[in-house]
């Protein structure tokens, strides 16, 4: 393939893991809103795929197997069995807007690559334009993050977050040393189950996922 | 070889943790296996000290690795013969089931298996999943009483912690971006000694971004405020030997990475950490500050002071220089051992009068007199008064401060230190003293935990009084790791 093509395939992968962000952000329903970070994560794993074909690194095809195989399949399941589970309400009541926080989102990818400016101007490397793409995503994690208050969003916005770091990781370093990158995975797993496990606590204890409920530890 | 025993023994008792049926067979391995860890550590550190730093594969041990080590080591063996009366008492009054109590042990175990390996991790990403994985292995023991404040405690640590330690997974992603322009794509660009060796020749942008980044992430662990929300709430609702192991040695493991990273960063772009850790160090001493004056629960009081020593060691590397160093390094080892003491007391009130608010816990001095003392002392160490090892190391960076003209950082930092004083002084003093609280039984709660407190304040008072030249010696070689301060 001619390397024009691998730039489209690159920035088009890139564009789908940013635009599946702000579609978390519009997403009312727990079960979209799962399934919409399974194709972030789809995306993101062709993307390292085609990364390491595009260098010809070997470590970095692992690192796609193991992104499409965790991040959008065992996790993705998981979380879905724990809502399943739980049985309580489905839907997502927002702290801002949906309207509000889609012109956030639009600010906050702005952010991205007005920073990004200066770490990416030295390089001529073809994923460096996605370098932009995963701080806005990283950005976006933070802000779902902070304006949507259910145990199982908070779960998932820790996981955009470090979607948006594996986006940047491949894009200025094509990926970090294979041992670490198994770690981080590791980690990764670790933790989901242990806040699964959390939210099933949560909900046992409180009746409700609802973390903003849990005020009672104050000065 | 050694380094490699020592990271076994934890995992050994683990996996025998969750097969052993005898419950006190298991406490007692866990005495011995910290003793043998604390041994090893000491062996450990003569040979790095006749031989030099130990590097293997991904494992790198050097004086200051093997001064964490060393203090890691010996805080669990404290906490581990601690825990066999505390957790038996807990048993026995129905607050835990079995499971809870294999469980503990387990999670223990591991949570000190991370901590080994995060300082002594030549790797900086292996360093980064370890730190990550000692808040995965210490989330359930915050949330081990299962009960709603503690469920709530344990949420907000985990996710508070690990949305911050992305962030310092970002700086290490900075770092490594940078040094595989210098070093090449090779594996171990991200090992430690090779960056520093590289240092001079990394970019300097990126170094500042990757270190803002990093003092955001890993300070969060260490619990610098304004990223400090979670301390709190999780130290205070842990039980009381994991709150020990929490503020003793957690909080130093994650400024163990920041110190890392601040080597560097001083090669290429010196006095640009410092700053930063300044003014991170100034505001976590003030926030502080105002916490402890006005709290209402002795073991959240605890946790603003583990903010606010935190803050001491920060502003020790804000200052710097050979003094703002070696005293910051000092300080560790201080606020180690006094802030383990003072958690381990905690336990005995908390069992003792069945709460954690200073206005109910009265009489102390005549309900259980060796603990009252002890609390007592401790208080005072803690707070920095003579003749304890935690004051001296604050006069260190009191005198580093004046030394270098640092004239109006350190008159700030005197007066909020006396505001602590006075803070602590006033609350613990309502503790000990006065009537005993009604339908309290007089005595002891557990005979054996006085030994691992005896042990501590014995400690800290042989370093206040006599402060051993093997020990200046000691901590002038782990100072001078960092560059500027030899």
């Amino acid at each position: 393939m001619s390397s024009e093509i691998f730039v489209d395939a690159i920035n088009g992968l890139g564009a789908v893991v940013l635009l599946t962000s702000i579609f978390l952000v519009a997403s009312k329903r727990m079960v979209s809103f799962v399934r919409t970070f399974a194709v972030q994560s789809l995306a993101l794993g062709l993307f390292a795929a085609i990364v390491a074909y595009h260098m010809g690194a070997d470590h970095i095809y692992i690192v796609a197997v193991l992104t499409i195989a965790l991040k959008a399949l065992i996790i993705p399941t998981f979380l879905t069995r724990t809502i399943e589970r739980i049985h309580v309400k489905r839907e997502i009541e927002p702290l801002v807007g949906v309207p509000m926080s889609l012109l956030i989102c639009g600010g906050l990818a702005f952010v991205g690559y007005y920073v990004s400016e200066p770490i990416i101007a030295g390089g001529n490397a073809i994923t460096k334009n996605c370098f932009a793409i995963s701080l806005a995503v990283v950005l976006i994690g933070l802000f779902l993050m902070i304006s949507r208050k259910k145990a199982m969003t908070e779960i998932i916005a820790i996981l955009v977050i470090e979607n948006g770091l594996f986006l940047g990781a491949i894009s200025i370093a094509y990926g970090m040393p294979l041992i670490v990158e198994i770690g981080i995975f590791f980690d990764v797993l670790g933790a989901v189950l242990i806040m699964g496990i959390y939210a099933f606590k949560i909900n046992q204890t409180f009746e409700t996922l609802d973390t903003s409920f849990m005020r009672r530890l104050r000065d | 070889m050694l380094l490699e025993v020592l990271l076994i023994i934890p995992l050994v008792i683990a996996v025998l943790s969750y097969s052993i049926k005898n419950r006190a067979l298991v406490q007692w391995m866990m005495v011995a296996g910290g003793a043998s860890s604390f041994v090893i550590a000491v062996l450990l550190g003569l040979e790095v000290w006749s031989d030099g730093p130990y590097e293997h594969s991904i494992w790198y041990v050097d004086q200051l690795s093997v001064y964490m080590l060393c203090i890691i080591t010996f805080v669990a063996l404290m906490v581990a013969t601690y825990s066999v009366s505390y957790i038996r008492h807990d048993h026995e009054e129905k607050e835990i089931g079995t499971r809870q109590l294999k469980m503990y042990h387990i999670f223990v175990q591991i949570f000190l298996f991370t901590m080994l390996v995060v300082v002594s991790s030549n790797n900086m990403g292996i360093m980064w999943i370890a730190i990550e994985g000692t808040t995965l292995a210490s989330a359930f023991l915050v949330g081990f009483y299962e009960k709603d404040t503690s469920i709530e405690a344990a949420w907000k640590y985990i996710i508070i912690c690990s949305v911050g330690i992305t962030l310092a997974l970002f700086g290490t992603i900075i770092t490594y971006a940078s040094s595989t322009e210098v070093l090449g794509e090779s594996s171990d660009a991200l090992n430690w000694t090779k960056l520093r060796d590289a240092a001079p020749l990394l970019e300097p942008t990126f170094l500042k971004i990757a270190f803002i980044f990093i003092v955001i992430g890993y300070g969060t662990k260490v619990g610098l405020v304004p990223m400090h929300t979670w301390l709190p709430d999780a130290h205070s609702q842990a039980p009381s030997p994991v709150s020990a192991l929490m503020s003793g040695v957690l909080l130093n493991c994650a400024f163990y990475g920041i110190i890392r990273y601040y080597i560097i960063s001083e090669i290429r772009v010196p006095g640009f950490a410092p700053d930063l850790m300044l003014i991170f160090g100034l505001l976590s001493l003030f926030v502080a500050a105002f916490f402890i004056l006005i709290s209402r629960d002795f073991k959240r009081m605890l946790a603003y002071s583990s903010v606010e020593h935190m803050g001491i060691i920060s502003l020790g590397f804000g200052i710097g220089g050979p003094l703002g160093i070696f005293g910051a390094m000092f300080h560790m080892l201080n606020h180690s051992l006094t802030k383990t003491l003072m958690f381990l007391c905690t336990g005995n009130v908390v069992q003792k009068y069945n709460t954690r608010e200073i206005g109910e816990v009265r009489g102390m001095a005549t309900v259980m007199p060796i603990t009252a003392a002890l609390f007592l002392l401790g208080a005072l160490a803690i707070t920095g008064s003579p003749p304890f090892g935690p004051f001296l190391s604050e006069i260190v960076i009191m005198q580093a401060g004046l030394s270098y003209g640092r004239y109006i950082v350190t008159t700030v930092y005197v007066l909020l230190l006396v505001v602590v004083f006075a803070g602590f002084m006033y609350h613990v003093s309502r503790m000990v003293f006065g009537e005993p609280t009604e339908g309290v039984t007089r005595g002891e709660i557990h005979k054996l935990s006085l030994v691992p407190m005896t042990i501590l304040l014995s400690t800290i008072l042989v370093i206040g009084i006599f402060m051993p030249e093997e020990l200046t010696n000691i901590l002038r070689e782990v100072a001078k790791v960092v560059p500027g301060s030899g």
